[in-house]
């Protein structure tokens, strides 16, 4: 077990340096030099060439990339080409935004989807056949689409919740949760539709297993049956699907926080890479990567964890 | 934004030894052809995948031959008709600046159509391609896995930004590039299947042929993935469209002022407030062309069986206990037989019949048709005959826990004069375990993997004793001692992947036995277990009957078994008992032609001095349920069959103790002496049997002399 959760660390570690190096190459293959992106359309070339010498663009990829690499360690990220504020300090309020956001849809859909997964697959019969058309129908719904019903329906139609804007936790903890709550529910929907069909999938694959005809026939109580063996059988690939779920609902975050007007890193992403700011970009997809690394990271070995084959060895 | 990179549940290890195993060979390859009329029809019964597949017809149909038709240029403004609803001049409305929302959501289809098609293509082929590489070599499987683990935990949409940053927002590119990140979750779908299907022998008789890693991969692994690579490919084209919308969403489309759905939406989201109809039609067409796409992946994926499961479902329990009240309900005409043998721990089976549930109400295919059987207490009762002749369809039907879609449709089950087959299951949960136990045939697969055996044990004595915890704990130790385990208290801490299947089977015996039955239902319980470890069993449930004094019906299909253990035996073939009787009375003289044949069949059944030169064989197969006579179910194989046999055979006494035989030439067999031949059956003496022509009128009538 020691070993493997060695080996984990190692992999992630590896992965964040991959996509540090990619990050890196892709930010020096976008038009436009750091200074002209800094100063601007009407700056002179003299003054662009300065500057660039300045942030020590022309020197060699590889010292540049270990340059940052080094800052990257000590919680540097450079400076905004843009506004030239610390992009750490930035992405460091931005990061609860998207957090709050992932971590709530990632919870939401996983609770909405084990429980229409598990009912469609234990109820079966009438209830099956209208849960998986609800999934269905909700998988092909777009996220911002639904999003927007929301807004119409909660925000326009009935003032429950705002239509936009995030309220930090600190300034006031219900205000908020009614500010994610759009958001969180416009990600959750697709996630949820995702995981119950995993749910539903692997509780009939676990009710096929010949260990369910054991314990019937030592009058084990359908209600333990179900939801103690079957489901605990079927939590393995469940827990995994969650885990592919957080990442998508992460990415996905740059959806919601476009359509909410969030200021979370999605919104960081979309106006960096739209505005060519470099530094900016290549912090926001590193420190993306390290987030939804070491939650899948955790996650995984949680899966483990509930594998006796794999605990024991 | 990409959650759904690997959409299909990753298939187990189960999964694909079950795909290995059922298919063989020979099967596999001439079924290569059948694969895509297979997937066609497949489709074709789906009506979403049928409307999913009209709809995206319709669609690009519709695009591509836009200019033509489209009422209005996508630019056109309309002043005079801004952010309207659904008018005469425009059926779907306009947008902010009065453009037709038909036709600006028609010039968009085809390139969002074609940009995802371009997606599927890179990842849905590199998945595959790499998927055939690491299948086809080990070093390169775990290379490649290891990569494909590491794309798909990166944050794709992110980097896919980051990606559009670099190189703009040129949206053939930045598919394709979206495709390669897809290529791991494909690649992971596919890996299992294409490792299955290069572990087939015929791959290993192609190597040994001199075919190339190359050779093999297109020839033989390709075919067999066709199906997953349409499903996945269908998958991932909608995946893709939904990625793309959101990409123009958030102000990534196509450069303006081309028109893109995610764009349209974009634009939508603007007016909630005053024009909400702006979002509705766009929104449904996406919609509509995702569920399409699904649809058509859905019919064509492997849907996990609701019906294979051993605890059905709500729903189909209660259709159960619908038919178990219409079996109590029916007037049972044998009832004053049942009244006569009311004995503690007695086991009457009294024309039994069980059957497929048909579609609706009818019935379909019986399985075991009009079986008796007695087992007094104490007794050891065997069910003998080859597999497929309903031996354990009867046997679970002793404990009400027939597989899903099979029900009991006639007959009694009386246990100590109560027929438990009309008995609910809410009842029967109050006879399983306490009453009526069972061991199945495979001892690992019969305990859960997630739980100690102790646990399991425990959990059973508490239930079925009423015991407290620390007690049952001692039980349980005492139960595994009494099964032969030696080391008790380690097992007990143990998981059933620990432990071997001789071992296994013990604790599995411990757990039928926690609830200290009256009877025992063991199906087959050392078929999967070494030789050496099959005796102790057998002797070790000897020694249970003897000490407990519970009666055991044995399923099996070895006679040595029979032998060894059983009192009575009751043969069974295609659903019927065509004999029983006492165990040493049918394995001395057997009247039976199919019981004759089961004993010069079986090499153990003869001694070393009068081994014949050459073992008998029972020609052809026992029939499928569908395909069984009206008259004796076994002419179609018997050396000895004659026009007689065309009639219906009924359940006679055969003369030897109480033993009873379901053959017309019993008698004649008997007085003659009449023995199995061993040779190839003479071409006289072979009933030529043909589907199309009905046997009586076929028959020949053989000299037996």
């Amino acid at each position: 077990m020691a070993l493997f959760v060695a080996k984990r660390l190692l992999m992630a570690l590896a992965t964040v340096l991959v996509v540090a190096v990619l990050a890196f190459l892709l930010v020096h293959a976008m038009p436009g030099s750091p200074g002209a992106v800094s100063l601007g359309a009407g700056a002179s070339q003299d003054a662009i060439d300065q500057l660039n010498q300045q942030l020590g663009w022309n020197d060699p990829l590889f010292s540049q990339f270990f340059r940052w690499l080094g800052d990257a360690v000590q919680g540097n990220l450079g400076v905004s080409l843009i506004d030239g504020r610390s992009v750490s300090t930035d992405l460091a309020d931005r990061l609860p935004v998207t957090a709050s956001l992932a971590a709530g849809a990632t919870v939401l859909s996983a609770i909405l989807g084990i429980a229409l997964g598990v009912t469609a697959a234990v109820r079966g019969g009438l209830l099956d056949q209208v849960i998986g058309g609800f999934v269905g129908l909700l998988v092909a719904l777009p996220a911002f689409w639904v999003g927007i019903v929301l807004v119409y329906l909660f925000a326009v139609q009935a003032s429950v919740f705002p239509a936009t804007g995030y309220v930090p936790f600190e300034v006031s903890p219900q205000d908020w949760a009614m500010s994610l709550a759009l958001p969180v529910i416009t990600l959750a929907v697709g996630g949820a539709a995702f995981i119950a069909r995993q749910t539903r999938a692997s509780m009939l694959e676990a009710l096929q297993q010949e260990h369910i005809r054991t314990l019937r026939a030592t009058a084990t109580p359908t209600w333990k049956i179900l939801y103690v063996h079957a489901l605990r059988y079927a939590s393995l690939p469940i827990v995994a699907g969650i885990a592919l779920q957080f990442i998508g609902l992460f990415g996905g975050s740059v959806i919601a926080e476009q359509l909410f007007a969030m200021p979370g890193l999605g919104q960081a992403v979309q106006t960096s890479v739209s505005t060519h700011d470099a530094p900016a970009v290549q912090g926001v997809v590193v420190i993306a990567t390290v987030v939804v690394v070491a939650v899948n990271l955790v996650l995984e070995l949680a899966t483990k964890f509930l594998d006796p084959k794999l605990r024991a060895s | 934004m990409i959650p759904s990179v690997a959409p299909a549940p990753a298939p187990t290890a189960a999964d694909q030894a079950a795909s290995t195993t059922s298919a063989p060979a020979p099967r596999r390859r001439a079924a290569k052809a059948a694969i895509t009329k297979a997937s066609g029809h497949k489709l074709l019964a789906s009506p979403g995948a049928v409307a999913g597949l009209l709809w995206l017809a319709v669609l690009v149909l519709a695009s591509l031959t836009a200019p033509l038709w489209l009422p209005f240029k996508t630019e056109d403004q309309d002043f005079t008709a801004v952010l309207s609803g659904p008018t005469a001049a425009h059926w779907l409305g306009t947008d902010e600046l009065g453009r037709d929302i038909l036709s600006r959501i028609f010039a968009a289809a085809a390139g969002t159509l074609g940009t995802s098609l371009i997606t599927v293509i890179v990842g849905v082929g590199l998945g595959t391609l790499l998927a055939m590489a690491a299948a086809g070599a080990e070093r390169t499987e775990a290379v490649i896995s290891r990569s494909t683990e590491i794309m798909m935990s990166l944050p794709g949409t992110v980097i896919i930004l980051a990606v559009i940053g670099a190189v703009g927002t040129n949206i053939p590119l930045i598919m394709a590039i979206l495709g390669i990140l897809m290529s791991a979750g494909i690649y992971r779908v596919i890996l299992g299947q294409a490792k299955s299907l290069q572990s087939q022998l015929y791959v290993d008789a192609a190597k040994v042929d001199g075919l190339g890693p190359l050779g093999i991969s297109v020839r033989h692994v390709l075919p067999g993935l066709a199906n997953t690579i349409v499903v996945q490919a269908a998958l991932i084209f909608a995946v893709g469209m939904l990625i793309q919308a959101g990409l123009a969403f958030i102000g990534f489309g196509p450069p303006l002022p081309q028109p893109s759905w995610g764009g349209m939406i974009q634009g939508a989201s603007q007016h909630v407030y005053d024009a909400p109809w702006m979002m509705v039609p766009t929104g449904a067409v996406l919609a509509l062309t995702v569920l399409s796409a699904n649809a058509i992946g859905n019919a064509l994926g492997k849907a996990p069986n609701a019906a294979a499961a051993h605890l059905p479902s709500a729903a189909a329990r209660r259709h159960r206990a619908a038919a178990v009240a219409a079996i109590a309900a029916a007037p049972a005409s044998k009832d004053a037989d049942a009244q006569e043998a009311p004995g503690q721990g007695t086991l009457s089976v009294r024309n039994l019949s069980v059957g497929v549930d048909g579609a609706g109400t009818g019935n379909g295919v019986a399985l075991v048709t009009g079986v008796s059987f007695d087992v007094a207490p104490g007794t050891v009762l065997g069910l003998v005959g080859e597999s497929g002749c309903g031996k354990t369809m009867t046997a679970l039907s002793l404990l009400g826990l027939l597989p899903s879609g099979v029900s009991v449709r006639g007959g009694q089950i009386l246990w100590n004069g109560r027929n438990i087959a009309a008995a609910t299951d809410k009842d029967m949960e109050g006879v399983r375990g306490r009453d009526i136990a069972l061991i199945s045939q495979e001892p690992m697969r019969a305990l859960d993997p997630m739980f100690t055996v102790g646990y399991q044990l425990t959990a059973a004595i508490r239930r079925l004793r009423g015991m407290g915890k620390a007690e049952a704990r001692t039980e349980a130790r005492n139960l595994l001692e009494k099964v032969g385990i030696v080391d008790a208290q380690r097992i007990l801490k143990t998981y059933p992947h620990q432990i071997s299947g001789g071992m296994a089977q013990r604790v599995a015996i411990a757990l039928a036995l926690s609830g200290q039955p009256r009877l025992l239902v063991a199906d087959e319980p050392t078929t999967a277990l070494d030789v050496t470890v099959q005796a102790e069993i057998l002797s070790l449930l000897r020694a249970l009957v003897k000490d407990t004094g519970m009666s055991v019906v044995m399923v099996t299909h070895d006679l040595g078994v029979v032998a060894d253990i059983c009192d009575q035996v009751a043969v069974m073939y295609a659903g019927q008992v065509v004999e029983n009787g006492k165990t040493a009375a049918i394995l001395d003289s057997p009247r039976h032609p199919y019981t004759l044949a089961l004993l010069a069949a079986d090499p153990h059944a003869n001694d070393a001095d009068n081994m014949p030169e050459r073992l008998a064989t029972i020609q052809g197969q026992v029939p499928q349920p569908k395909d069984w006579p009206a008259g004796c179910r076994f002419a179609a194989r018997c050396q000895f069959a004659g026009s007689a046999c065309a009639d219906p055979v009924p359940l006679l006494a055969s003369g030897t103790g109480e033993g009873l035989v379901r053959c017309v030439k019993a008698d004649q067999l008997a007085v003659e002496g009449m023995d199995w031949l061993a040779t190839d059956v003479p071409a006289a003496r072979l009933l030529p049997v043909s589907p199309a022509t009905p046997q009586h009128t076929t028959v020949i009538e053989k000299d037996l002399a």
